[in-house]
C-alpha cells in the first residue's frame, strides 16, 4: 500500500464522524418519499469510518502479562487508539456483479503506530438464474449457526466471541450456490460447492500449501428447520465434517446447534517443565444454543460450546506454570530463551480465542428500555466451565443519529491463578466506539 | 315452540353467513391492498416525541400467501440488510454477519413502533379468521382472531371503508384484548396497475407513548417471482431483483 501521511488518514477517518454530529440537530419538518431515492444505480460505494479508543487495566501478576511485558514496564494501564475505514463497492452489469470490501486499520499503542489495509472480500459473482450463483474471488462464507462460535465453519477465520458481528477477512475461493424449492415438508434445498486453492501466494494461511481443497454445504429447510451438512477435504487441513440446525420453537424462542469432527487433529501442548508433546486424535466439537425474546423485549442468547480440540484444565495450568517458570528464569538469568519458547507455543495454539474445552456464553440485551428509542444496553458473560474463570462485559449501544452508531463497552476478567481468564494480561478493558456509515 | 325452533335454525344458518361475509370481505381487503405477488418500495419513518425522525427505505417482494422478503436501501448503516419470511419462519441477513439468523415476529429490525410482523405482513386472511362483522356508519368493523398462536397479534379489529373496501384503522390486541398498537390508513392514491389504496400508514402504541411510526408506499407493482427467491441462500442477492 502506498505510504500515506498519518495525519491524512486520521483526518479522513474522523471527518465523517464530525460531519454526522454537526448534522444531528438538523431535521426536515415534513417526510417525503421522492422516487429518485429508490432509483437503482449500476454501482454502489459505501462503508464506515470508526474511532475506537481503548483503556486496558493490566494484571501485572498474570502469566500472559509476564509473557508479553517481561522486558518492559508500561505501568498499571495502557491506552490504545484505533481507527478504521471500511470501504465497499460494487458494480453490476447484466448477470454479473463485482464486489470489493477493504479494511484500513490504524492503531497507536505501546508498541508504536501501525497501519494496514486488507482486502476482506473481492469477488465476481455471476447469476445466470435465480437458482444458480457462481462466485470467484476472495469471500467470507460464514457457515454454521452458532452466535459466539462456529465449530463447523471450516472455511472461515475464527470469529471473536467478544464481538461476533465484526466483519472478517475471507479466502480466495470459487464457489456456487444451487437452490431448488419444493412443496411439502422439504421447502428448500441448496448446495454450495467450494474450491479453495492453497499455494505459496494464495491462501497460504489456510493450511499446507500446494493443495486444491474442496468444501461443500448442503442446506435443507425441512419441517421448518434449517439444516446444514458441511464437509472439507483436500490436504491443506485434515478432513473435517459437520452439521448444524436452527429452528423456531415459538415466535420468540429459537434453538440451534452445531456439530463438527476434525479427523486426525494434532494437538501440541507443553508441560510445566517446557517439554512439548503432540497428540493425534479425532476432535469432536459441538455447540447448543437458544435465542429467547421476552414480552418486555429482552433478548437472551445462551450457548454451550464443547471444544474437542481444546486444552484440558490441567494442560492450561501446565502452560501457565511454564510461562511463570520462564519469567522467573528471565529475571534470574536475563535470558529470554524460555520466554521465546513460550511465545512460540502460544502463537496459533494456546493464544487462539477460547483455547480450552468447555464454555458457556450468555448475552442479555434490552431493546429501548424506559422508552429510550435506539438505545440498547446489554451484558455478555463468557465462562470457562472447567476452571470457573470468566469475563463479563456490560455495554450500551446508541443509534439515534442516522448512520452514527455509538457504543461504550467495558470488560472485566476474573478467575483464580492458572485459570484462563485469571491469567489474561488485563483485569479490565474499557472501550468506546463511534462508527459512522456512509 | 315452532317459532323458537325457527329462531334457533335461523341463528345456526345466520352465523356461518356472517363468518363467510367477514372472510370474503377480508380477502377483498387483502387484494385491494396488494396483489398476491408484487414488488414495492416503502419508506418507514420513526418519529420521536420531540419531532426527531429516522427514516428507512425498503424494497419488498411477496409471493403467494406465505412468502415475503425485503431489502434495506437506506440509510447507509442498514443498506444491504434483508429479511425473509416464509409462513411463521423469519430470518435476518446482515452482510457483516454473513449468515441469515432467525428472528421473531415481535422483534423490530428498525426499532420504533413497527415490528417485524408489521413490515413482513402477509395477507390478513392467511393469518386471521373473521369472527364477527359489524356495520358502523360508512364502515364495516371486522373482528379478527389469529389462526395460530404463532401470529404476532392474537386479536385484530379492522375498520373497513364500505365503498373502497380498504382499511381505515386497525387495532392490534393481545389475547386479553389489551391494545398493543393502532394503525391508521391514510391518503388513498392511485399507485398504478389498478391499485388504489391508502399510501400512508401511521401507527402509535400505548407501549411507546408519544412515539409514532409512519409507513409510506411509493410504488407497488404486480410481479411474479420464482420460489427460489424466497430462500436463505438467495437473501444476499435480493438487490439483483431491482
Amino acid at each position: 500500500m502506498p505510504k500515506i501521511k498519518r495525519q491524512t488518514v486520521i483526518a479522513a477517518l474522523t471527518f465523517p464522524l464530525f460531519y454526522a454530529l454537526s448534522l444531528s440537530s438538523t431535521y426536515a419538518e415534513e417526510y417525503t418519499f421522492d422516487i429518485s431515492e429508490i432509483e437503482k444505480k449500476p454501482y454502489h460505494i459505501g462503508g464506515y469510518a470508526e474511532l475506537r479508543p481503548v483503556l486496558f487495566g493490566l494484571d501485572r501478576d498474570a502469566s500472559l502479562y509476564k509473557l508479553r511485558f517481561y522486558n518492559r514496564d508500561e505501568g498499571a494501564t495502557l491506552e490504545e487508539y484505533n481507527a478504521a475505514l471500511q470501504l465497499e463497492g460494487s458494480l453490476e452489469k447484466g448477470i454479473s456483479r463485482l464486489f470489493v470490501r477493504t479494511n484500513t486499520g490504524y492503531k497507536k499503542s505501546y508498541l508504536g503506530e501501525d497501519q494496514e489495509t486488507i482486502v476482506y472480500e473481492g469477488y465476481l459473482s455471476l447469476k445466470p438464474s435465480s437458482s444458480l450463483t457462481i462466485d470467484i474471488g476472495k469471500k467470507t462464507l460464514k457457515w454454521g449457526k452458532g452466535y459466539a462460535w462456529n465449530p463447523a465453519a471450516f472455511v472461515d477465520r475464527p470469529k471473536d466471541p467478544d464481538d461476533p458481528e465484526l466483519s472478517l477477512e475471507g479466502f480466495i475461493v470459487a464457489s456456487a450456490d444451487y437452490i431448488k424449492t419444493f412443496q411439502g415438508p422439504l421447502k428448500t434445498l441448496s448446495f454450495t460447492p467450494v474450491l479453495i486453492p492453497v499455494y505459496e501466494h494464495v491462501n497460504n494461511t489456510f493450511g499446507d500449501v500446494n493443495n486444491l481443497n474442496f468444501a461443500g454445504k448442503l442446506y435443507l429447510l425441512l419441517y421448518d428447520t434449517d439444516i446444514d451438512f458441511i464437509i472439507l477435504t483436500g490436504g491443506s487441513k485434515t478432513a473435517r465434517y459437520g452439521a448444524d440446525f436452527s429452528r423456531n420453537i415459538t415466535t420468540n424462542f429459537e434453538i440451534h446447534g452445531e456439530f463438527a469432527v476434525i479427523e486426525d487433529y494434532k494437538k501440541r501442548f507443553i508441560d510445566k517443565s517446557g517439554n512439548i508433546s503432540e497428540k493425534e486424535f479425532d476432535a469432536e466439537s459441538w455447540l447448543a444454543g437458544i435465542r429467547y425474546l421476552t414480552e418486555r423485549e429482552t433478548t437472551y442468547i445462551l450457548e454451550y460450546y464443547r471444544n474437542g480440540a481444546g486444552f484440558t484444565t490441567d494442560e492450561m495450568r501446565d502452560y501457565f506454570s511454564f510461562i511463570n517458570t520462564a519469567y522467573d528464569s528471565y529475571l534470574a538469568s536475563g535470558s529470554d530463551a524460555l520466554i521465546k519458547k513460550g511465545l512460540n507455543i502460544t502463537e496459533g495454539n494456546y493464544g487462539r480465542m477460547n483455547p480450552a474445552r468447555e464454555y458457556l456464553y450468555l448475552r442479555i440485551s434490552q431493546k429501548e428500555p424506559f422508552d429510550i428509542l435506539y438505545f440498547t444496553p446489554s451484558i455478555t458473560g463468557l465462562l470457562n466451565i472447567d476452571d470457573k474463570s470468566y469475563s463479563i462485559s456490560p455495554e450500551a449501544l446508541y443509534t439515534r443519529i442516522t448512520n452514527l452508531e455509538l457504543r461504550l463497552k467495558a470488560t472485566f476478567l476474573a478467575g483464580e491463578r492458572l485459570s484462563e481468564y485469571g491469567e489474561k494480561q488485563n483485569d479490565y478493558r474499557i472501550e468506546f466506539r463511534a462508527r459512522y456509515y456512509f | 315452540m315452532l317459532k323458537i325452533i325457527g329462531f334457533i335454525l335461523t341463528l345456526i344458518i345466520a352465523v356461518p353467513v356472517y363468518a363467510m361475509d367477514g372472510t370474503q370481505l377480508l380477502k377483498e381487503v387483502d387484494r385491494n391492498l396488494n396483489p398476491e405477488s408484487y414488488e414495492s418500495y416503502r419508506k418507514l419513518i420513526n418519529i420521536e416525541p420531540d419531532g426527531r425522525k429516522k427514516e428507512f427505505t425498503l424494497f419488498t417482494v411477496k409471493k403467494g400467501v406465505d412468502k415475503v422478503a425485503f431489502l434495506f436501501l437506506a440509510p447507509a448503516s442498514e443498506k444491504g440488510r434483508s429479511s425473509l419470511r416464509i409462513g411463521d419462519n423469519m430470518w435476518l441477513y446482515i452482510p457483516n454477519v454473513g449468515k441469515p439468523i432467525r428472528t421473531t415476529s415481535l422483534q423490530s429490525i428498525v426499532g420504533g413502533v413497527f415490528n417485524n410482523a408489521d413490515i413482513l405482513q402477509l395477507d390478513y386472511a392467511a393469518e386471521y379468521n373473521a369472527e364477527q362483522i359489524e356495520e358502523t356508519g360508512g364502515e364495516y368493523l371486522l373482528h379478527l382472531k389469529a389462526k395460530t398462536k404463532t401470529v404476532a397479534y392474537d386479536r385484530v379489529k379492522m375498520w373497513v371503508d364500505r365503498n373502497k373496501k380498504v382499511p381505515t384503522k386497525i387495532e392490534c390486541l393481545t389475547e386479553a384484548s389489551m391494545l398493543i398498537k393502532t394503525l391508521y390508513f391514510k391518503e388513498i392514491k392511485d399507485l398504478g396497475g389498478g391499485i388504489v389504496r391508502p399510501s400512508v400508514i401511521e401507527t402509535d402504541s400505548p407501549l411507546y407513548k408519544g412515539y409514532k411510526s409512519v409507513m409510506i408506499l411509493a410504488k407497488i407493482k404486480k410481479r411474479e417471482f420464482k420460489d427460489e427467491v424466497f430462500t436463505l441462500t438467495f437473501m444476499p442477492n435480493l438487490e439483483s431483483l431491482r
